[in-house]
């Protein structure tokens, strides 16, 4: 807790709505998402909630709204400690959420939507009433939404206004909204702002989860910056400058401690030497410009993005998740049809085209969801060694005939070579651990003799040792000249391995360069939408 | 004294395992007492003696070679429509439409009355008739879910409808018997199945179930097509990934199951002594219910083609008997009471299921059984004490 120098310490002890006490959060798996968290929250204040990926902003605010229970810990209201056991709970003392992700039955109008949210078991349903106090509401607040039009009808802003107005709709003393602009548009963005402004004005707390700087600079009166689990600022809006607050988020390296980036290099210390004796094939395998993709509620997520990526080089992106990466990959490996650009694999396109073709290529793909992309879990291990290559001459014999024996000789030559524990070829691919799940991806990904390797968050979840041995594997082909694309929004992993950096934001690239060329503090402002002027 | 607690838990332990992680194979077997247990439970209520009952079903069924012969009988078409519904299953689809298809195969198998053909041939010529024709009528609902997206469930139901009144109008109007308007064209000598034990209806299609059940076992696990299709049927977003075409596997596994059931209507029409015919008048008497029992059969089979020809004798058991049953002296048992006990049997093969799906269910059994753990652990470590 390095700044907690915050508001609430020079406020009158009574003037909270809410107080998070010491929460400390930790999942069944053992991990700790919150480390003693303590947060104020005032009335009348619009709180920014910055953090990366895994920070543990999205933890604490679901123990707000009664979706999880703390650990250790405890919330007090000033007539004494509050716990909430459901969301319902929650709302009736005035606490709302509005996930990233609606809870909106689509073929229900606004009004029905609404009056669902209202129900308990076996009470009546009032359309009417619900419609004139939605009306009320709708005048009081300027926020306007169609209310007899099925809300799968309506464009994405005017569902997240829906399910804005079914949280208010319960009189909330304090909303929270997760990463709410990530689907809207300039402009709807620009109209949420307002409305935001207008219940401050009325005496609502807000919280608001987000990654970008700009966003949280513009609106918020204070911001709360998490790392790693950890309040490691908390700050007036007004005092804080954009590249304190990248500092505080990425992280920066204080004395006698080493830092992430020192740490991963440690546990790799052959990535800089190889680095450094860093290897001269630049043939250009894959050439990409001016991509172009819509993403799956029809927004543009990957907006003209152009790159090359050549033989012997780690071509990182980082960037917070949901900045396009996923689609730019998808649209690389076949798996999304993108609206316009070009994408050429040694000279031969590959848009449009499907997986198969594409492997065809040369192209080998490491899918960012292991389970459900990656393997098909009830099938056998050795099903799924040959998942995507099943139809090479190797394993398919005349009239189509699966080879089992060649499967099985294949499977355990992969088994030894990537040390993949299991009990045999025939044990079923969800009895293994995820470590082990993703090494035998990764194996049958490089067994492929790729030229190029397409790696989305590959050592997401695993132990420090599944990934090390991981990010040693890419390394290792790099090093034999293949090309990597490497995804991930693990920064300390791009930063470790990668020869070429890119960060990407809102479906493009900030920046591109070399990954030694950028401080924390810039790369942070990056991630966040900030470009610095002094970078390029 | 100081071991049995350690021995107890462990026991219970064991004993959890078994109840939750149960054997497929199992689950069918319990699943088939269950639903005689409930049977004899309303015999039982209804007045009649149940251990009679089954003894006459058991008997009827398996009692000696006529009897295992009208057994097998039995089973043969219901191998046959078993198999459309799990090669769909396989391939993450509920293809409903066995019924249907299976009828327009019978009636594209009595076709072969109209022409002569070398005795055989003949059969094999209306073979593949019938299973060309299955196909077709399997392959449109296949076509529209691919296509428009319909669900694959309302479109073969409704095609069974269509199937039957088309079926039905062919049996009286097209191909009818001119000297008997009740039944089709009798299916020539040279077009029909041999009857391997004089006297019963058991004839030489049963070998067509059991090998188009190999067939369908080495297609689907030793064949990069039928691994394409089970890797859709269990992970459609990772087969694409896997550059499997989903919709091909869809069309294919449509394409299998309408050629299994169609050849179990040609079983039917061709090889049902004495008459070879198929009796519209009478709405279809042989034919009716051929492909719902068929996924009854699918699932106490587990979906797996071996285990489908064993669950096939222990049905066809069911229905040979029961005609014994229904007639054995003092304890006429109706037939109705076989359809019961089938239906007990599914709904009995679907808790496990349930309990799958809901783990809220299981959660809370987990909880209690970790509770009554806790209190004997507790208790004998006081009788230690």
């Amino acid at each position: 807790m390095n700044e907690n120098a915050g508001p609430g310490a020079r406020r009158d002890a009574d003037g909270y709505f809410l107080r998070a006490e010491a929460i400390t959060k930790i999942y069944s798996d053992g991990t700790v998402a919150l480390k003693e968290a303590t947060l104020e929250i005032h009335p009348r204040e619009i709180i920014g909630l910055l953090g990366e990926n895994g920070a543990g902003k999205t933890t604490l605010t679901k123990i707000l709204s009664g979706l999880l229970p703390p650990s250790h810990g405890r919330v007090v209201s000033p007539r004494g400690p509050v716990r909430f056991a459901n969301p319902r709970e929650a709302l009736d003392f005035g606490i709302g959420m509005v996930h990233q992700h609606f809870a909106l039955v689509g073929t229900f109008t606004a009004t029905e939507n609404v009056a669902l949210s209202h129900e308990r078991p076996f009470s009546r349903i009032r359309l009417a009433k619900t419609r004139e106090r939605l009306e009320a509401l709708m005048e009081e607040s300027g926020l306007r939404v169609p209310l007899d039009v099925p809300v799968e009808k309506l464009a994405v802003g005017e569902q997240q206004r829906v399910e804005i107005l079914k949280v208010l709709s319960r009189d909330v003393q304090l909303l929270i909204l997760d990463e709410p602009t990530s689907v809207l548009t300039p402009l709807e963005v620009d109209e949420l702002f307002a409305l935001l402004h207008k219940l401050k004005e009325k005496g609502t707390s807000v919280i608001l989860i987000t990654h970008k700087l700009k966003e949280v600079k513009s609106i918020t009166d204070r911001i709360v910056v998490l790392r790693h689990g950890e309040i490691v600022g908390d700050v007036r809006t007004a005092a804080a400058t954009t590249e304190r607050l990248a500092q505080l988020m990425v992280g920066k390296a204080l004395e006698g401690e080493p830092t992430a980036v020192e740490l991963s290099a440690d546990q790799l210390p052959q990535t800089l030497a190889a680095r450094r004796k860093k290897a001269s094939s630049s043939e250009g395998i894959l050439h990409v410009a001016d991509l172009v993709a819509r993403g799956n509620t029809g927004e543009i997520a990957v907006n003209g993005v152009t790159f090359d990526v050549h033989g012997g080089e780690i071509f990182g992106i980082a960037g917070v998740e949901g900045n396009g990466q996923s689609e730019l990959v998808e649209c690389l490996t076949g798996l999304r049809v993108p609206v316009s650009g070009v994408a050429t694999i040694r000279g031969t396109n590959i848009l449009g085209k499907d997986p198969r073709q594409i492997y065809r290529l040369g192209v080998a793909h490491v899918p960012e969801d292991r389970w459900r992309l990656g393997l098909v879990l009830p099938f056998t291990l050795a099903e799924n060694a040959i998942l995507g290559v099943h139809r090479w001459e190797e394993f398919q014999g005349p009239f189509g005939i699966l080879r089992r024996g060649k499967v099985n000789q294949h499977v355990r030559k992969l088994m030894d070579r990537f040390d993949i524990q299991a009990t045999g070829p025939n044990a079923p691919a969800k009895s293994l651990s995820g470590g082990n799940q993703q090494k035998l991806i990764v194996g049958r990904e490089l067994a492929k003799d790729p030229a190029i390797i397409v790696a989305s968050q590959p050592t997401r979840g695993l132990d420090i040792g599944a990934a090390k041995y991981i990010r040693d594997l890419l390394i290792e082909m790099r090093d034999n000249g293949r090309a990597i694309l490497l995804v991930s929004a693990d920064l300390d992993e791009v930063l470790a391995l990668a020869d070429q950096l890119a960060i990407m934001y809102e479906g493009r690239f900030m920046t591109l360069c070399r990954p030694d060329s950028l401080n924390r503090e810039q790369i942070g402002m990056l991630m966040g939408g900030v470009a610095c002027k002094e970078v390029a | 004294m100081t071991e049995n607690p350690a021995r107890e838990s462990r026991l219970l332990r064991g004993v959890h395992r078994t109840v939750t992680g149960l054997h497929p194979a199992l689950e069918s077997v319990v699943a088939g007492i269950v639903g005689l247990l409930i049977g004899a439970l309303l015999m039982y209520i209804w007045g009649f003696d149940p251990w009679k009952a089954y003894w006459a079903l058991l008997r009827g069924a398996f009692g000696g070679s006529y009897e295992w012969a009208s057994s097998l009988a039995r089973g043969t078409p219901l191998v046959l429509t078993a198999l459309t519904f799990s090669i769909c299953v396989r391939a993450g689809m509920f293809n409903i439409g066995a019924e249907g298809q299976m009828m327009m195969g019978a009636m594209a198998a009595v076709c072969v009355a109209l022409f002569a053909a070398p005795t055989g041939l003949h059969l094999v010529i209306g073979l593949v008739f019938a299973a060309v024709i299955g196909a077709l009528w399997s392959v449109v609902p296949a076509l529209l879910k691919v296509y428009r997206g319909v669900s694959e469930v309302i479109s073969t139901i409704m095609f069974n409808w269509i199937g039957r009144w088309l079926a039905l109008y062919l049996a009286i109007y097209v191909i009818v018997d001119p000297m008997r308007a009740e039944k089709t064209l009798t299916v020539p000598a040279s077009a029909r199945f041999p009857i391997l034990v004089r006297g019963t209806d058991l004839s030489a299609s049963v070998f067509l179930a059991v090998g188009v059940a190999l067939v369908m076992y080495f297609l689907l696990w030793h064949t990069t097509m039928g691994y394409e299709v089970r890797a859709a049927g269990l992970n459609p977003t990772a087969a694409r990934y896997g550059g499997i075409r989903n919709k091909r596997t869809m069309i294919v596994s449509f394409l299998l199951g309408g050629i299994t059931s169609g050849l179990a209507g040609a079983t039917i029409a061709m090889g049902l002594p004495p008459s070879y015919a198929i009796f519209g008048g009478g709405g279809f008497p042989e034919l009716t219910n051929i492909g719902f029992d068929g996924m009854a059969v699918a699932m106490v089979g587990r979906n797996h083609p071996i285990g489908i020809l064993l669950a096939a004798i222990f049905f066809g058991g069911l229905n040979a008997g029961g005609r014994v049953m229904q007639f054995y002296g003092s304890n006429p048992v109706p037939l109705e009471m076989i359809r019961v006990v089938m239906g007990a049997i599914v709904l009995a093969m679907a808790i496990p299921e349930l309990i799958r799906l809901f783990p809220a269910v299981k959660k809370q059994g987990e909880r209690l059984f970790a509770a009554l753990r806790r209190r004997r652990e507790t208790r004998s470590k006081e009788g230690e004490a």
